[in-house]
This record gives C-alpha cells, sequence and structure tokens, in this order.
C-alpha cells in the first residue's frame, strides 16, 4: 500500500467516524436523492403529456377535414420539443423557455408550456434540481469536511507528528485529496448509480445519450476536484482551520450566490435584449412596411411577371392560383423578417451565455452550470437549435399548402383539400445535436473548468509547500 | 511486504548512522528571527546510547534546537546533521532516523490507539502487523484495554505512551523529546522515564528539552544548561549530584 494511499485510507476513516460528515451526507445525499427521483418523474411525465400532445395535435391536423390549404396552414400545428432523459439532471432554461411552439401561417411564435410561468411565487424559491444539490451543496459540503484538513493538523500538532515520520508534503496532500475524495464518493457513487438506472428506465438510453452522461459525471467530477484542491489550498494557507472555513465560505458564496448574479446583470447590460413587447411590437411594424432592403412583396409585380410568364392577358386564365404565389411569397418576405428579428435576438443570448462563460474564471458555477445544461440538452442553444428545425419544418409546411393552393386551383376558384393533403405533410422528426456538437458550443466553459482543476492543484500543491510547522 | 513507498525512499539508501560517532551534531548552529535571536552557535553531540538533556526556561533555544534538528525550520547560520546528514539538504532522509515526541502528543480521536500507531509506523516506513504493535503498546505501558478504544477517551499519559510506542515502532536511531513529561502525574513521569532508559540501553540517541531539573538528573547521561539562545553550561550527570545540578543552573541563570 502506497504511503498515498494509506493516507487516504486513515482520511477516509477519520471522516466516516465523524459525525459531522455522516448528518452532512445523510442530508445531502437525500436531498440528491430525491432531487433525481424528482426529477426523473418530472421529465417522465412531461414526456408523457408531450407525446400525448403530439399525438392529440396530429391527429388533429389530419381530422380537420375538407378546407382551403391556406386556412389549414392559419389552422396550424403544435411542434413540441422530446426532452433528452439526461434532463432530469438539470432542467437548465426549459421551464423558462418552453417546450412547445405553434407553427402556422405568417409568424414565427414563441414558445409556450413555460413551467415557471405556472410556478408559484413560494415555487421560485423551492426548485430542488439535481444540479442545484451538485453545483451548490456538495462543495458546500467538501468545504465543511476539509476546511481543517491541514490547518486543523496543524493547530492540533499532529502535522509535526506527520511531517516528523518522513512524509512528504506532496504525499500528505495528494493522500488526503484521495481520502476526501473516496468519502465523497461515498455519496456520489449511489446517487451516479441511481442516475443511470434512471437514465436506462427513463427511456431507451442511446450511445448517444450514454456518452453525454458520462461526459457529464466527468464534468462534475472536476468541479468537485476543483473544489477539492481549493480547499487542500486555503487549509494549508490560512493562519487557522476557523480563517481557512471563513475564507472557504466566503469562496462558497461568491461563487454560488454573486457570480451568477453578477453574471446574469452584467451580460444583460453589455448585451442587452429587447423586451418581449419591443420585440413583437418591432415584428409587426416590419412585417407592415419592410426594413432595409427586405419590402413587403408586390402583388402587381408578381402578376405581371405570371402573366406575362404564361402569355395570358388574365389572371383566371392562369394556370396557377395567384393567391397560392402571392401568399407564400408574403411567407418568405415574413421569413426574411423573422430571420433577421430572431437571429439578433438569438445572437444576443449567446453573447450573453458567453458573458456568463467568461465569467467562470472567477466562479467554476457558471462554466459548470453550462456544461451541465448543454449535456443535459437544456440549454439556450439547443433550444435554438429546436427552434430552427421548428422554424424550417413550419416554413416546408407553409410552402406544401401554398404550392397545392396554387398549382391545384384556379385564381378565384373555391378550392378545398382533404386528408390527403394533411396525412401528406410528414411529422417533424427532430435530432439532438450530437455531443461534438455540444461540447464544441462548450469549449470555453471546458477551458474554464479545466483551469479552476488545475489551478486549484497547483495552489494546494504551492500552500502546502509553504505551510508552516513551527 | 511492500514497505517503501516514496519514490525518493526507494532510491535513495538509508545511510547508516556513524557506530560511534554521533547520531545528532549542531555545528555552529544559529536561528534568528529578525533582531532576534533563538539559538547562537550551538555546538552538541549526541551519541549513540546518550539521554542529553537540554535544560532552561522558556524562550532559552530548546524547542528551537529540536525544530532545526527536524527541519521545521530552517538555520541562520551553522548547520545540524542528524547521522551525519545535514537535515538542510536531507530533510526527508534525516527524519528516516528520527521519532519525535513532542510536550502533546496529538493523535487523532477518532481513531484507536492501535490504528494511530499503525498509521504513524506505516508513514515511517514500518509495518509490523497488528501482533507486534499490540506489543509496542503494552511494552510502551498502554492497557491492553485501551489499545482499541479511541484515542479521544485517553489521558494525556496515555496518549505519551502511544507517542513513545510511535518511536519504539519506528525504530529510530535518535529520539526527539520535547518537554514530554510536563503535565504527567509522578508515576507515569517515573514510566516515562523507565522506557526512555530502554531505549538509550537499545542505542537509541535521545535529546531531550526539559524543565524538570529531577527528571534531566535521573534519565539524562548529560545535560546542557541553555540561556537566551546559548549553551551555557554542559556536564555529565554522573559526575554532578542533584544539589548541584540544581545550584549550577540557578547559577546560570543568574538567580543566585
Amino acid at each position: 500500500m502506497t504511503t498515498i494511499v494509506r493516507i487516504a485510507r486513515k482520511e477516509l476513516t477519520d471522516l466516516v467516524r465523524d459525525g459531522r460528515f455522516r448528518v452532512g451526507a445523510a442530508v445531502i445525499g437525500s436531498l440528491l436523492v430525491v432531487s433525481l427521483g424528482a426529477g426523473w418523474m418530472q421529465v417522465r411525465d412531461a414526456r408523457a403529456h408531450l407525446d400525448a400532445a403530439q399525438a392529440t395535435a396530429r391527429d388533429h391536423w389530419e381530422s380537420q377535414g375538407e378546407k382551403n390549404p391556406h386556412s389549414a396552414a392559419h389552422y396550424g400545428i403544435y411542434a413540441f420539443k422530446p426532452r433528452l432523459a439526461l434532463s432530469f439532471v438539470d432542467h437548465g432554461v426549459d421551464p423558462y423557455t418552453g417546450t412547445s411552439v405553434w407553427l402556422e401561417a405568417h409568424r414565427q411564435n414563441d414558445f409556450l408550456m413555460r413551467p415557471a410561468q405556472d410556478a408559484s411565487s413560494a415555487q421560485r424559491f423551492g426548485t430542488l434540481t439535481a444540479a442545484g444539490v451538485l453545483q451548490h451543496l456538495v462543495p458546500l459540503l467538501i468545504i465543511l469536511i476539509a476546511f481543517g484538513a491541514m490547518a486543523g493538523e496543524r493547530e492540533q500538532g499532529t502535522l509535526r507528528q506527520l511531517l516528523a515520520t518522513g512524509v512528504g508534503r506532496r504525499e500528505l496532500l495528494a493522500g488526503k485529496a484521495l481520502g476526501i475524495s473516496a468519502a465523497l464518493a461515498l455519496l456520489v457513487v449511489p446517487a451516479a448509480i441511481l442516475g443511470a438506472t434512471a437514465l436506462l428506465v427513463g427511456s431507451g438510453a442511446t450511445g448517444s445519450l450514454a456518452a453525454r452522461g458520462a461526459v457529464l459525471v466527468v464534468v462534475y467530477l472536476a468541479y468537485f476536484g476543483a473544489f477539492i484542491g481549493l480547499t487542500l489550498a486555503v487549509s494549508a494557507w490560512a493562519p487557522s482551520s476557523r480563517a481557512a472555513l471563513v475564507t472557504l465560505l466566503g469562496i462558497w458564496v461568491v461563487n454560488g450566490l454573486v457570480a451568477p448574479r453578477v453574471a446574469v446583470d452584467l451580460s444583460s447590460a453589455l448585451h442587452p435584449a429587447p423586451t418581449a413587447f419591443e420585440f413583437s411590437r418591432t415584428i409587426d411594424e416590419q412585417m407592415a412596411t419592410g426594413v432595409r432592403d427586405i419590402l413587403p412583396p408586390d402583388r402587381e409585380a408578381i402578376t405581371q411577371a405570371l402573366l406575362t410568364e404564361h402569355g395570358v392577358d388574365q389572371v383566371e386564365d392562369l394556370p396557377v392560383n395567384l393567391s397560392g404565389i402571392t401568399l407564400q411569397a408574403s411567407e418568405e418576405f415574413g421569413d426574411r423578417i423573422f430571420d433577421l428579428n430572431y437571429g439578433q435576438l438569438w445572437d444576443t443570448f449567446e453573447r450573453q451565455s458567453r458573458v456568463h462563460e467568461t465569467l467562470a474564471v472567477a466562479a467554476p458555477l457558471l462554466a459548470v452550470r453550462a456544461l451541465s445544461m448543454g449535456l443535459a440538452g437544456t440549454d439556450v442553444e439547443q433550444h435554438r437549435h429546436f427552434a430552427a428545425a421548428a422554424e424550417t419544418y413550419r416554413r416546408d409546411l407553409m410552402r406544401q399548402m401554398n404550392g397545392d393552393l396554387a398549382q391545384n386551383s384556379r385564381t378565384g376558384e373555391q378550392y378545398l383539400a382533404g386528408d390527403e393533403l394533411w396525412a401528406s405533410v410528414p411529422p417533424l422528426e427532430y435530432d439532438a445535436p450530437e455531443l461534438a456538437w455540444v461540447l464544441g458550443n462548450r469549449a470555453l466553459s471546458i477551458a474554464m473548468l479545466l483551469l479552476w482543476f488545475l489551478g486549484a492543484m497547483v495552489a494546494a500543491v504551492l500552500s502546502v509547500r509553504r505551510t508552516r510547522v513551527a | 511486504m511492500h514497505t517503501m513507498t516514496d519514490e525518493s525512499r526507494e532510491t535513495v539508501a538509508k545511510p547508516e548512522a556513524r557506530a560511534d560517532g554521533a547520531v545528532l551534531e549542531a555545528r555552529g548552529l544559529g536561528k534568528a528571527y529578525g533582531d532576534t535571536r533563538a539559538l547562537v552557535d550551538l555546538d552538541l553531540r549526541v551519541e549513540r546510547g546518550e539521554v542529553y538533556c537540554l535544560l532552561g526556561p522558556n524562550g532559552a533555544g530548546k524547542t528551537t534546537t529540536i525544530n532545526l534538528f527536524l527541519g521545521f525550520i530552517a538555520p541562520t547560520d551553522g548547520q545540524a546533521f542528524v547521522a551525519s546528514l545535514d537535515v538542510a539538504t536531507h530533510d526527508r532522509e534525516t527524519k528516516r532516523h528520527l521519532a519525535y515526541i513532542p510536550e502533546q502528543v496529538m493523535l487523532y480521536g477518532n481513531l484507536t490507539g492501535l490504528e494511530n500507531l499503525d498509521y504513524f509506523a506505516a508513514l515511517s516506513g514500518k509495518h509490523p502487523g497488528p501482533g507486534r504493535l499490540r506489543e509496542i503498546l503494552e511494552e510502551a505501558g498502554l492497557q491492553s484495554d485501551a489499545v482499541e478504544r479511541r484515542v479521544s477517551g485517553y489521558s494525556k499519559g496515555m496518549r505519551q505512551k502511544v507517542g513513545i510506542a510511535i518511536a519504539i515502532a519506528k525504530e529510530a536511531d535518535a529520539l526527539l523529546l520535547d518537554e514530554p513529561t510536563s503535565g504527567l502525574d509522578p508515576k507515569a513521569s517515573n514510566e516515562f522515564s523507565a522506557l526512555l532508559g530502554r531505549l538509550r540501553d537499545r542505542g537509541v540517541a535521545i535529546l531531550m528539552a526539559t524543565h524538570d531539573l529531577f527528571r534531566a538528573k535521573e534519565t539524562g547521561t548529560r545535560v546542557g544548561i541553555m540561556r537566551e539562545g546559548r549553551l551555557v553550561s554542559e556536564m555529565a550527570t554522573s559526575e554532578i549530584g542533584h544539589a548541584d545540578l540544581e545550584r549550577v543552573y540557578l547559577e546560570r541563570m543568574g538567580d543566585s
């Protein structure tokens, strides 16, 4: 048995026999299990509701009876963002962005079904997620069990006796880090097994999902590792265990409470997003008058071009329905307006997201939070990914409806399409982005987390080297 | 059984102490904190089978001397040698030859006496096994029913016994003691002195800082009196009686 493992084994024994650790681990372990269970049930229920709603929406679409295709386009259809099974760990922005969108003619709509809208004011302060426990409470437990790891040994006098045995300081540090990690594993490993089981039971875990889950585990291990390193560094550096505890609690408050708040305010100040009212009003105005080189379609010019193209004098003689052509032109004009405004809005959100990731240099929580949401499929970028897929589907749907109207009827004719047309519209098939796409989006957070992990280890080594024993 | 774990321990051969030389030696050793000189030009030799007692009031430089031999502080002048190795340049190797018992032996309260001994012995590179560890604890005077009890319930005397058991298990060439009998009742002090005697008979070089003139005379083979960081007097205990030692001590302290 190596010296490091021997030290680790003693640390583990010491911690496990410590009532403070047992109580802390029991409380946080229970919260973790409860949050995982609650999250799993919530995702299971949400998926069941979405499946039912999707089936109902499809049924309504296919059984809407005979009507003009453009009326069917206005009748519209709902698209539902599928929830990744891993979202039971981290709900991310889903409660605020919503998970369904109504796809209709002339309009790119906002998402609906936002749980945050339905939450009572009390619920806003009481949401318990596994991500919250892992990001906030586990670091607190690390601090509470390890703040005295070095400072306490020095105060009690055991550090002198330890070093007098000839054990190296780095060996001591590594042994303590390993022992604390082992104690933490008693809490985290059962939770991870529970989570993996939930994932398997939840919904046919795919290889991609398993890869996301594995990376998620690595991300949280790196986060905990950074906190263990940081705690040992402060414990070795601080003049007393009390000073170490106060310093570490200060770091915990900055990491978990101050930095996220500052990130929100700073990102909003640097990259302000319009209010929902402003955004809607801008689109309405631009749809009415156009903007820059995006102008409303010229119905007269389209008519003349068609007449010329087909060598006829009257629209009634055209082999196509002029309404279908102009409606599609109107759609394409609207699409450009939506692309402009939604593009700017999403870009703003992503710039805000980058500010959060950059500020992770001051708080590792911001990095791990971004990675956690990304891997759970609940971040802004994946919301945008689905929104783009839904919008593409809407445009294809409108093109099909307007095309059917244009090609299968004449101008002025009362044309009605039937079930065959509705059934020919394929359902929205959405594939969540691959892991590489997620990690590519989160490269900055990965770098920040790595920086914290390595930085904390280096700080711990330097602090332990300088620890005075006499 | 694999006993050496650290790479440096694997590769650096254990330097043997000179059979006829000093296990502990200070040459012009000094330590200053700014303008305050805690230890001045100390020359000292402690050989195998010798118990050298450093006497002196608080601030005389006794603990500083021990800290310098342990490498816990760096000297500002001179050198400290353990087994002919300079502590400043062979920090970890010299510790392999040393055992250390402070005024209050601090142990891990959540571990039993046996577990504490096993831990410290293992860190010293010794793995005697549970049976031998029990024997060592009993040799150190710890009651057998206390061996498996958590140390949080131990008295100071019991902790000191575990401390000396750690020193025995380490099989060190030299033992450094810093006021080891302070706070012990007379019976425990006598037992402690007897243990030191047995270690001395095994050839261990012992350097003990103490206030206790009686204990120094009873246990020591030589006595050094320190004052304000200087070794002001040195004598063999066989050549001096209790009363003489007290008189010399008081003279050196300027009290008579």
